[in-house]
């Protein structure tokens, strides 16, 4: 049986992913200078930051899958979806609380219903539940339909997270909105070696993940043959 | 609490979180490569 083959370049992936990120930890603990405002706590945006972009783009991948599943039938997209859905849980869980304890810090408070935030919460529930729904007991056909649709639908969120800052008052900074962000050389390379080092994680992780539930929807066919 | 150990406890975070995943992966793929063995053993039965 084939079904535990894996890409060659899938290790390579996840070797180049802990490279980069041992090399993103040195560059903000040691090679990024400590931020006159807010001091070195500044410092938790270096990876805030990256984690809640790879988040947005895990639900874009979600959003393009479900519509190339629905269009092909063809599985490898719904397990694409499921992969870089949990990715993006993960990458937004860890947003949220890296968030939350920037503003423990800077604001004085865990949380606050800030647009940005409330967005971003709302996002993470939606996907929560999204995940939920494919754990479902129901026939594989109509589960793979009902994901893929509810898993276009929830991208409707994703937008009103990214523009949130930029639309209503909001207390949550949006880096990049004016030109460069106003952030140092040194602290502008550090925030693009770190977004890159997420970006390999994120490759590795969903990569690997929709790998292991094409690897489980193909036993699962199998067991139902050997079955019959 | 200082400074620098909010800078610890949200960098830990992130570690825990990427590290729990990881644990997951690893049991969903000890998972479907006993179903394999399983699979193979009834195959061979046959």
């Amino acid at each position: 049986m084939q079904t535990n083959r894996l890409s060659p370049a899938m290790p390579l992936v996840g070797i180049v992913a802990g490279l980069a990120l041992a090399l993103c930890q040195y560059m903000i603990f040691v090679y990024a200078p400590v931020e006159q405002t807010m001091g070195i706590v500044q410092k938790i945006f270096y990876f805030h930051m990256p984690l809640a972009w790879w988040s947005l783009i895990s639900f874009l991948t979600v959003f393009v899958a479900s519509i190339a599943f629905l269009r092909t039938r063809n599985w490898k997209w719904d397990a694409l979806s499921g992969a870089a859905a949990e990715v993006g849980v993960l990458f937004s869980g860890l947003a949220l609380i890296t968030g939350s304890i920037w503003g423990r810090h800077s604001w004085g408070v865990w949380w606050t219903w800030d647009p940005r935030l409330t967005t971003t919460l709302v996002m993470w529930f939606v996907y929560a539940g999204y995940l939920v729904l494919r754990t479902l007991d129901l026939p594989r056909e109509r589960l793979g339909t009902v994901s893929a649709v509810v898993g276009i639908v929830a991208f409707l969120d994703v937008p009103l997270v990214f523009l949130s800052a930029r639309l209503w008052r909001s207390i949550h900074p949006a880096v990049f909105a004016s030109k460069g962000g106003g952030l140092e050389a040194e602290m502008k390379t550090t925030v693009i070696a770190c977004i890159v080092a997420f970006g390999f994680l994120w490759v590795a992780l969903t990569w690997l993940r929709a790998a292991q539930r094409r690897m489980a929807a193909r036993i699962d066919v199998l067991a139902t043959q050997t079955t019959i | 609490m200082e400074s620098t150990q909010w800078l610890l406890v949200a960098n830990a975070a992130v570690w825990l979180g990427i590290g729990a995943y990881l644990f997951l992966m690893a049991r969903a793929q000890q998972n479907l490569d006993r179903r394999i063995r399983h699979m193979e053993m009834l195959g061979d039965d046959k």
